[in-house]
């Protein structure tokens, strides 16, 4: 039943087309079918520092990081040793490099398959163009056992706009690398069903937005959001939307409020500390009743932080930084693929439910890219019914939903407030005005039935574990372990945090002896919300390890083992 | 068809009544854009105002218009965010000189150099009115009147039209509460200037500067034909008292965003498929 | 005005008398919504005859076809139509008196304005209904100034307050 995996590490200085190489790579292993993931790291320079694609192929799409790598090309090994933790080479591994190369002592200490060639000298033979990179690329390719045809059909495509003359060098190499008579040789994953997807999670977020009918967009570049915003331009030009540069995130934020004031679908993304800014509009939407749709990719926080590198640190600031009684919708895709659902999903929700939604994504899934079967769709949600005679732009309904005039609709103007208002919208401080809007807009988002989509729940056993967003990989990676070793275990990815579906969740608990809440971030922070918002029936233990290195199913696994020993 | 009923400047009013102090400038600014709306035969249900925090914020729920009422400095965003979702809206922003020039600066500035077509309204009283007195960016650096700055704010103030000029506006008229009559003809040619039209009416505050009656005699309206060389303009905006009224500087240039290609396929997943 | 000055002339007051009126009735709404309740019904009540004095203009006016002017068409003596109350000369501590002086100016600078036309309109139906016109608002200002009269003198630290002003937002 252990199914095959391979993980490939190329390293390099950044512009010696090491990420290339691992695009290439991935992009050839799926068009046969091949399932696989593609980190990228890099040191903190835009250009020339040291970076590394970080490949792991597998035969399902669960991706989580790789937690060791059997095959290391490095073209060189200047700043190696920055990449420290996030590349550790399991024993005996392949490890390719330049002939005349020192290896480090770290590297040696595995004891690797040392596959030393003169790669430079190589490239130059092949072509007088010819670049280190495209050679690795087609040995990387003979090992996999992918084509010469395909890794050069592809090259050509993504060096369209290159000089013919640097197309030709990268064919030559390529050529020469899938030609070169390699001896070493490692398990490979058996490929699955052709016609896949190669996406980034940001790039997915924001198709489910778009294909949620979003067509507004203000954008403040931020990592590591800013290739959400970069990828929806064209696409948002495309369907006749309008993309705006905005000079800071105050007033991207105000920007999409007035896009979704005039009844056009808004959306935003960003990453800490552009929501730390965003923070004081986001109670304006809610106060507002305007609908918006925030996609904060998290990263290492706080301040600048970690800016290249993923965690799970801004649940709180997510769930509680507003100020005021605010209620809002938070979400978390759980994988690459679901971010096309999620990111749908919430835009959805803040417009049936006139509110603000944030979702919680983060640099792991955002900026990796996968090979997925075309993800699901979410479900256009039906439409609320309205009533207006005598319209009331607040008017206090059973659902707490009222409709939602937008200028241009004939006698039904209205001036949207974040003052307390009464149901006409007239600024009001009277208290039967603040109980009733407080109670309208918490009403609204709490009596709203969420369906099945709360959570992505599998499993059975005595231990659960509970996370959110994109930990479960490495939570279900850790169920699997447990499996192997005999322990049963449920597992519970929390999809919609706010409102927590309190009943849904104890339900999927019930009969557990214990819960773990799995976390990446340093605070616990899902662990005190939970605690702080339901009772629960049986002992609950926290996993609380902030980033940069992902979480590991091995990790969490180990973290459980020396808890009950203790 | 019947011919459309002709509106007067009282039915642009709402319901909603003015909290403003009696005497205050904001009153005449209210006045004349209901009669620049009049005259221009405005729609009702297609014209939004939008502002942000502040005695003059309070505007838009005056007016029987659809409108929004943000956040203390960010109704430009707002308002530039639904003209370009929006074009077929006339957007119109108003706020005060703390609210436009002082938490909102950087939406000034990049709102003038945007070009949406949307006008700006500054209702500059050169004080925060709703928070009990306080120097904005305009206050007088000698203006001792705030115990937060007892001995005056000690910096010399903000020239709003140089600001604007430096930043791209491509027209900056001044008004002043005193000539409600002008105010709404100098609102009336910013909503028809294609592109961002920044009016600063001077707008008496009686309660926190009542010397400010005194501008009654100060304020001068410019004779001479609007500015349309911005070196010309910059010496005016420079150098001048600041109480010139009328429009000053008027040279049109391509708005922002310009018209959308033609719509293409509605497949954006192309991409992704191997 | 020259080309047809009657149709002018009447456009004119009929804007005057609504402006008159129109300031009057919210400036009665805003020291209505200040608390002074005696100047608010003294605007209210100003206003209520301002609307009498409109209706009257306006059956005259109903027989012409005025000229269709924008705000700043007019052609007045001052900045505003001599009846409209300056925003600036109220205060929300004002006391009747000061509100009777201040609508006693109003009506003065009505009487001036229509009796300017009455001495030097070319057309003798304008200067007619002009010092008609001019007339009434004369007789405004003497029951005025007779109300005035009655009333007791103000003190002088009227305007004067214990409490600092709100912080509403």
């Amino acid at each position: 039943m252990t199914q095959t995996e391979l993980s490939v590490a190329i390293t390099g200085a950044g512009g010696a087309g090491v990420i290339s190489v691992g695009e290439l790579l991935l992009q050839a292993w799926a068009r046969e079918g091949g399932r696989g993931l593609l980190r990228k790291a890099f040191g903190p320079q835009i250009r020339g520092g040291e970076s590394a694609a970080l490949l792991k192929l597998t035969e399902s799409e669960r991706y989580t990081a790789a937690s060791s790598y059997q095959v290391l090309l490095a073209f060189d090994w200047n700043n190696y040793s920055r990449f420290g933790d996030e590349i550790k080479l399991a024993p005996g591994c392949i490890v390719f490099c330049e002939e005349a190369a020192e290896v480090p002592a770290e590297v040696m200490a595995v004891k690797p398959d040392l596959v030393c060639l003169p790669m430079k000298q190589l490239a130059a033979q092949a072509h007088e163009e010819g670049r280190v990179n495209m050679l690795a690329l087609g040995l990387l390719g003979q090992l996999l056992g992918l084509s010469e045809a395909s890794l050069s059909e592809l090259a050509t495509q993504k060096l369209a706009h290159k000089p013919l003359a640097y197309q030709q060098a990268a064919q030559a190499c390529i050529a020469a690398g899938t030609g070169y008579g390699l001896s070493c040789d490692v398990p490979v994953p058996v490929p699955g069903a052709k016609g896949c997807w190669y996406i980034s999670g940001n790039q997915a977020a924001g198709l489910g937005a778009l294909e949620a009918g979003i067509r507004f967009v203000a954008a403040y570049p931020i990592t590591p959001a800013s290739d959400v915003l970069e990828w929806m331009a064209s696409p948002l030009e495309q369907l006749g939307g309008n993309l705006v540069q905005a000079e800071d995130e105050l007033a991207a934020v105000n920007m999409i409020i007035g896009a979704a004031f005039g009844g056009v679908p808004a959306f935003t993304a960003t990453s800490g500390p552009g929501l730390a800014l965003m923070t004081e509009s986001l109670g304006l939407a809610v106060a507002s009743e305007t609908p918006i749709t925030v996609l904060n990719v998290m990263r290492g926080g706080p301040s600048t932080g970690i800016p290249t590198k993923s965690e799970q640190s801004d649940l709180n600031i997510a769930l509680h930084g507003l100020h005021g009684d605010a209620p809002h919708l938070v979400l978390a895709p759980l994988d690459i693929a679901d971010c096309v659902y999620t990111s749908a999903w919430a835009v959805q929700l803040a417009q049936q439910l006139q509110t603000v939604a944030i979702v919680l994504s983060d640099q792991f899934i955002g900026q990796s890219t996968a090979v997925i079967s075309e993800p699901q769709r979410c479900a256009a949600l039906e439409a609320a019914a309205t009533e207006d005679n005598d319209y009331l732009r607040y008017r206090l309904t059973e659902s707490g939903i009222s409709t939602m005039a937008t200028p241009g609709d004939a006698g039904l103007r209205y001036t949207a407030d974040g003052l307390e208002h009464n149901e006409a919208g007239t600024p009001s401080a009277r208290d039967d005005d603040h109980q009733r809007q407080l109670h309208k807009r918490e009403h609204k988002l709490s009596a709203c039935s969420y369906g099945d989509a709360w959570a992505r729940a599998e499993g059975d056993g005595e231990l659960a574990m509970v996370c959110f967003g994109s930990a479960s990989a490495a939570l279900c990676e850790a169920a699997e372990l447990l499996a192997e070793q005999g322990v049963a275990a449920r597992t519970v990815s929390l999809r919609l945090l706010a409102p927590l579906q309190v009943e849904r969740l104890q339900a999927a608990l019930a009969g557990c002896s214990s819960v773990w809440v799995i976390e990446q971030n340093h605070g616990a922070q899902l662990y005190h919300y939970l605690r702080g918002q339901m009772d629960f029936a049986m002992p609950v233990h926290s996993y609380a390890r902030a980033g940069p290195v992902p979480l590991s199913g091995a990790a969490i696994v180990a973290a459980m083992k020396e808890a009950t020993a203790a | 068809m019947n011919e459309p009923v002709k509106l007067k400047a009282k039915d642009y009013k709402s319901a909603v009544k003015p909290i403003w102090c009696p005497g205050c400038g904001h009153f005449s600014i209210l006045n004349a854009l209901t009669k620049a709306f009049a005259a221009l035969g405005i729609a009702k249900d297609d014209t939004v105002l939008v502002s942000g925090i502040g005695c003059s914020s309070r505007l838009p729920a005056y007016v029987d218009s659809y409108g929004f009422h943000g956040v203390h400095g960010r109704g430009l965003a707002i308002a530039q965010g639904l003209k370009v979702a929006r074009p077929d809206l006339t957007v119109i922003a108003m706020g005060g000189d703390g609210d436009g020039f002082s938490i909102g600066g950087n939406h000034f500035i990049h709102a003038c150099r945007r070009n949406v077509n949307m006008t700006y309204i500054a209702m500059d009283n050169e004080v925060y009115g709703m928070t009990k007195g306080q120097a904005s960016p305009t206050t007088p650096a000698d203006w001792d009147h705030s115990k937060l700055t007892p001995h005056g704010p000690g910096v010399r103030p903000f020239k709003p039209a140089a600001l604007a000029l430096a930043a791209g506006a491509p027209w900056i008229a001044r008004g002043y509460s005193g000539n409600p009559n002008q105010i709404a003809k100098l609102i009336a040619e910013a909503i028809e200037h294609p592109g961002f039209s920044f009016v600063q009416v001077l707008s008496q505050c009686i309660t926190f500067c009542p010397e400010q009656t005194d501008w009654k005699a100060i304020v001068n309206e410019r004779e001479e034909a609007p500015l349309v060389d911005a070196d010309e303009a910059a010496q005016l905006f420079l150098h001048e008292d600041g109480f010139q009224t009328g429009v000053l500087y008027n040279a049109p240039r391509a708005t922002w965003p310009p018209s959308p290609p033609e719509p293409q396929s509605q497949d954006i997943t192309r991409g992704f498929c191997l | 005005m020259s080309t047809q000055p009657l149709a002018d002339f009447l456009a004119h007051s009929v804007e005057l008398e609504s402006e008159a009126r129109e300031r009057y009735l919210e400036l009665a709404q805003s020291m209505a919504e200040h608390h002074n309740r005696e100047v608010s019904e003294f605007f209210s009540r100003m206003a209520e005859e301002s609307r009498l004095h409109l209706e009257e203009v306006a059956e005259i006016a109903q027989e012409h076809k005025l000229p269709e002017l924008k705000a700043w068409e007019f052609e007045w003596p001052g900045e505003e139509s001599p009846e409209a109350t300056s925003y600036e000369a109220v205060h929300y501590r004002m006391t009747l008196r000061q509100a009777m002086l201040l609508a006693l100016d109003n009506e003065r600078a009505a009487e001036k304005f229509y009796g300017s036309f009455a001495k030097t309109s070319d057309d003798p139906e304008t200067r007619s209904l002009a010092a008609q016109f001019a007339a009434e608002e004369a007789s405004h200002a003497a029951q005025l100034v007779k109300k005035l009269g009655a009333l007791p003198p103000d003190s002088a630290q009227q305007l004067e307050e214990d409490d600092d002003p709100h912080m509403p937002e």
